[in-house]
């Protein structure tokens, strides 16, 4: 049991040392490589992501079948945002080969290229393809979260237009499906021992609003606690999009520094003469 | 030393190991600020032009005083799902979009704002190259169909090059015969590199290509670069001249530069042009022209280089590089004078007008010394 | 045989290089030498949970990781051994048995295991698979790598060295992948091993404690590192290391050469350094894939081709059998010579050359 129920009543201190309501330690890049459309780098806590974007470009030959999701015959009206994931062999502690056409890589691709394409404007490039190549360096928790975060910074610095941050985050509770304890407190930001012995679930927000992108829930949970799981996520959410952006302002406020970006029009001074 | 092997560059990780709680307060402050000068107008009179220190870790750390220095520093970029403005009267340009519920502008890619008139746009720090009608261009041709070419310009779809676009031998007015699309190939063939000139754009944003005039075609006697990225981020920016003839030291005779708007650049030993051989002959009309465009238009045969054109065109394709690795503006002017001070450089080091190499420590130092100057 | 991506260039493109690279001395077109390497960045220790990590990248974006994982694994026993084994047997006897324990040592091959992942590209892709071979080939190839894993004779270390190419392939990837494979090696770290003969291992928890696999070199034992593998292509007469995909698209000759460097007497630099040839392999250059050039004369495009096509056609393989016209690109056909393979093979194992300055860099990297 991770939470080690009674010392975690008495001092309500986790495995790692947080509190109920506390992110782990997050550093993100963008930038990080220059041949690259986009490409960004994410920790969440020992989770580590590596994300290469590059288009809208055009889409390489149609593989059979494979493509007929992405609508019409000739590329569809909208930009397909193709998704691929390579899952390392040293990511987890015990090294395990995971193939590309493992059924749990597949459907994490299936939910990034879902949730990305909830936000970009992919209607303003028809006939094209954006692809975001992710690379999962070390597991230890909230995988999907921290694969949703990365691509979304990616694609914020390959300088593809968007709704808003797509920010995931995971949220789960103190007590396990079958101890029913009425005491139970939602977490924010499980890692793996957690992941793997509480209920849980991740969520992603477009932005600071409400609204939910991603609610992805594996695992079994009353449902009484669910809202509260939730609630915990959505604002864990919020703080994981303030990270991403401040990381891309300042990303360009070096740039323009450095002179590479010509400065703007300053926000005050929208008064026409 | 054959072999360089460099530490990477330390990253500041920007979560504080402090308690990311107390973080929050600040960023809640910006947004705020944000807001407010967004829609209003007022709050901080601030000179955009001046030069106002942009240390935005030192602001977030004493939040309360120099509030004037964050809020310059994030009148500058705007993020995406950033509100720029809610004043009706603006309109809204590329990179912006109209949220559904507020009816105000809302930027869509991290970048800078741009205002030409009632016009507000946001320039993205780095983006694919979107064409433009008459943008100069460097495209290769990656497919040849029925009675067109597919051009790639790095932009987000291949362009469109018509053969009725191109000028054909045997006159500029002559009608294009089944013959010539049988024969589509030995005019331009998969891999060829062309300029070209934008004509028109399609609905979708596809470019269509057109080299109807003597200075287009086909490219040879040099070299290709590709500098990735366009406008911001260190890319070529569109300028007055894209296409010019400059000196080589050494005495390597003349070299000409093509800086397609997409980022693809040209480096190539000097060839007469039609065109200049036409000014040479008095009395040249129509029909010297057609004869012009006979014997250059589609070779694919390079022209005697000699070894020192080919040592000061690397020099120059390792001068453009030079600037794109260290994040400078890709234009005539920086062109000319990077290579003015790479010569220098050789003239100084052991090696004389033979060392040519610019990538590295050596990149650096030029880059330093043009952004020096 | 391996065949690398098909690059886009024009004919025109095609013949500047070659020409350009057919000069003395050769000039490339990002004006290295031609034993100069781009350069790159490495940092090694990347990924604590893992025994051993690198990452290289170089400065047009190419990006490569490896991580090295170990496990425990039993020995298959062979049907000559004996079966039975006494603990503490071998702590019988003085110094002499331990030379003896110390030689009787065999590795497996199968003790070391390498995947290589490239984007874009499936697992069983002829390419990728070619890669993994060439390179676990060149680290097993001297028995010495294997020897290094074995515990006891029940058990051994298993090797698991996952390679990851971050970036599409932009030029031939496999120089990059050994050097950050010999970079994740040398950083390598067995944990300390407590139990003592044939009894089941135990290990010393303590991280800082863990050897290296490699391990540094001190003053009195000889060293052994693991091995590189080098792309050297030859264009007419000139020699050239570490190149571009566009001077991959003009070479005559393209190997990989596999080359190890051990001490046999400590010291620093180049000298003592003893360089022994692991593998040759030669690779397809994607020159052979790229269509022709047609000469001015031949270019139907003047109207060279009116009225006789049939004579145009006879004029064609006429002159296609004739030298090369100059100016013209003409993809290279037959096989190489011997004495140019020869020549690169010796620039390869030249020494003080090229291989070992790129074997004394690695050393200096810095082992997080």
């Amino acid at each position: 049991m991770p939470l080690d129920t009674s010392a975690y009543n008495l001092a309500l201190l986790r495995v790692d040392g947080r509190r109920w309501n506390e992110l782990r330690r997050v550093h993100a890049q963008i930038r990080t490589q220059a041949a690259a459309d986009g490409s960004s780098y994410l920790e969440m806590g020992h989770t580590k992501v590596m994300c290469v974007v590059t288009g809208p470009s055009e889409p390489g030959p149609r593989r059979g079948g494979a493509g007929a999701g992405g609508g019409g015959g000739s590329g569809g009206k909208d930009a397909e945002v193709a998704v691929s994931i390579v899952i390392a062999g040293f990511s987890s502690v015990d090294r395990k080969r995971h193939g590309k056409g493992d059924k749990r890589t597949l459907e994490l691709q299936s939910t990034v290229s879902n949730a990305l394409s909830a936000s970009l404007h992919t209607h303003l490039f028809p006939h094209s393809q954006i692809n975001i190549s992710l690379h999962v360096l070390s597991q230890d928790g909230s995988l999907l979260a921290a694969l949703i975060n990365a691509a979304t910074l990616a694609c914020v610095d390959a300088g593809i237009p968007m709704t808003d941050y797509v920010a995931a985050c995971t949220a789960g509770s103190t007590s396990t499906y079958a101890a029913n304890d009425e005491a139970a407190d939602p977490l924010l930001d499980l890692n793996h021992q957690e992941e793997q012995e509480l209920p849980g679930l991740t969520v992603a927000t477009l932005g600071n609003s409400d609204r939910v992108a991603v609610l992805v829930c594996e695992s079994r949970v009353q449902v009484g606690r669910l809202e509260g799981m939730l609630a915990v996520g959505v604002d864990g959410c919020k703080q994981m999009r303030e990270i991403l952006d401040r990381v891309v302002r300042e990303k360009g406020q070096r740039m323009i520094q450095e002179g590479t970006v010509e400065r703007g029009v300053g926000l005050n001074d929208m008064d026409v003469d | 030393m054959p072999i360089t092997i460099l530490a990477p560059r330390p990253s500041r990780p920007i979560n504080p190991p402090s308690d990311p709680r107390a973080a929050m307060p600040d960023s809640d402050s910006d947004s705020d600020s944000d807001s407010d000068s967004g829609g209003g107008g007022g709050g901080v009179g601030l000179d955009p032009t001046g030069d106002i220190p942009m240390f935005a870790a030192a602001a977030r750390r004493s939040k309360h005083a120099l509030l004037d220095t964050t809020t310059a520093s994030h009148s500058d970029i705007v993020t995406p799902g950033e509100v720029i403005t809610d004043d009706p009267q603006w309109m809204r340009g590329h990179g912006t979009f109209v949220s559904a519920a507020t009816a105000a502008i809302v930027s869509s890619v991290a970048g800078t704002v741009a205002r030409t008139n009632k016009l507000l746009s946001v320039r993205p720090l780095r983006a694919r190259y979107t064409p433009e009608v008459g943008d100069l261009v460097v495209g290769r041709i990656v497919e040849v169909q029925a009675k067109r070419w597919r051009v790639d310009v790095g932009g987000t779809q291949l362009a469109a090059l018509p053969l009725s676009a191109i000028n054909l031998p045997g006159g500029i007015l002559r009608k294009r015969t089944e013959t010539d699309e049988l024969q589509i190939r030995t005019f331009f063939a998969e891999g060829d590199l062309l300029i070209a000139e934008v004509q028109q754009l399609f609905g979708d944003g596809g470019a269509v290509l057109h080299t109807r005039s003597l200075k287009y075609g086909k490219l040879r006697n040099g070299v290709f670069v590709a500098v990735s990225g366009m406008g911001g981020g260190g890319g070529v920016v569109r300028s007055r001249r894209q296409v010019w003839t400059m000196d080589a030291a050494n005495g390597a005779g003349q070299m000409d530069v093509v800086l397609g708007v997409n980022g693809y650049v040209w480096i190539s030993k000097h060839v007469e042009t039609p065109e200049g051989l036409v000014a040479e002959n008095k009395g040249a009309g129509i029909t010297n022209m057609e004869e012009s465009v006979s014997t250059m238009m589609y070779s694919s045969q390079n022209d005697r280089i000699g070894v020192e054109t080919m040592r000061e065109i690397a020099r120059l394709r390792g001068v453009v590089t030079a600037l794109v690795e260290n994040g400078l503006r890709v234009d005539e002017d920086m062109v000319v004078r990077g290579y003015h001070e790479a010569v220098e450089m050789a003239m100084m080091s052991a090696e004389g007008a033979d060392d040519i190499y610019l990538g590295g420590e050596r990149g650096r130092q030029l880059a330093a010394a043009l952004t020096g100057v | 045989m391996a065949s690398t991506q098909h690059v886009l260039l024009s004919p025109a493109e095609l013949a500047y290089l070659h020409a350009s690279l057919s000069l003395t001395p050769p000039i490339r077109p990002d004006g290295r030498t031609r034993t100069q390497f781009r350069p790159l960045v490495a940092e090694t220790g990347i990924l604590p949970g893992a025994n051993g990590s690198a990452r290289i990248c170089f400065a047009d974006g190419t990006e490569a990781i490896v991580g090295v994982k170990a496990e425990v694994e039993r020995t298959q026993s062979r049907h000559d051994d004996e079966t039975v084994y006494v603990e503490g047997a071998a702590n019988n006897g003085g110094d002499g048995d331990a030379e003896t324990k110390e030689d009787s040592r065999t590795g497996d091959s199968s003790w070391a295991e390498m995947t290589v992942e490239i984007p874009g590209l499936r697992d069983d892709d002829s390419g990728t698979a070619f890669l993994a071979a060439m390179l676990s080939e060149a680290l097993l190839a001297d028995g010495e790598f294997a020897r290094r894993l074995w515990i006891n004779r029940r058990f051994h270390w298993k090797l698991y060295l996952d390679i990851i190419l971050i970036s599409p392939p932009l030029s031939y990837p496999l120089p990059l992948l050994s050097l950050t494979t010999h970079l994740a090696l040398l950083s390598t770290r067995l944990p300390r091993l407590q139990s003592e003969g044939d009894e089941d291992p135990f290990f010393d928890d303590d991280w800082a404690a863990a050897p290296h696999l490699f391990p540094r070199p001190t003053t009195t034992t000889p060293t052994h590192r693991p091995p590189i593998t080098l792309l050297v292509m030859a264009v007419g007469d000139s020699i050239i290391f570490d190149p571009s995909k566009e001077e991959l698209a003009v070479a005559d000759v393209a190997l990989a050469v596999s080359v190890s460097g051990d001490r046999s007497e400590p010291g620093e630099g180049g000298a003592g350094r003893k360089l022994r040839l692991l593998s040759i392999r030669t690779i397809d250059p994607p020159s052979r894939l790229t269509p022709p050039g047609v000469a001015n004369a031949a270019n139907s495009a003047y109207g060279a081709g009116n009225g006789a096509p049939q004579k145009m056609a006879e004029a064609r393989t006429a002159e296609a059998e004739a030298a090369a016209e100059e100016g013209v690109w003409r993809a290279p056909r037959g096989g190489a010579k011997r004495a140019v393979l020869g020549a690169l093979v010796q620039k390869v194992l030249e020494a003080g050359g090229v291989v070992d300055e790129v074997l004394d860099a690695l050393e200096g990297v810095d082992l997080g």
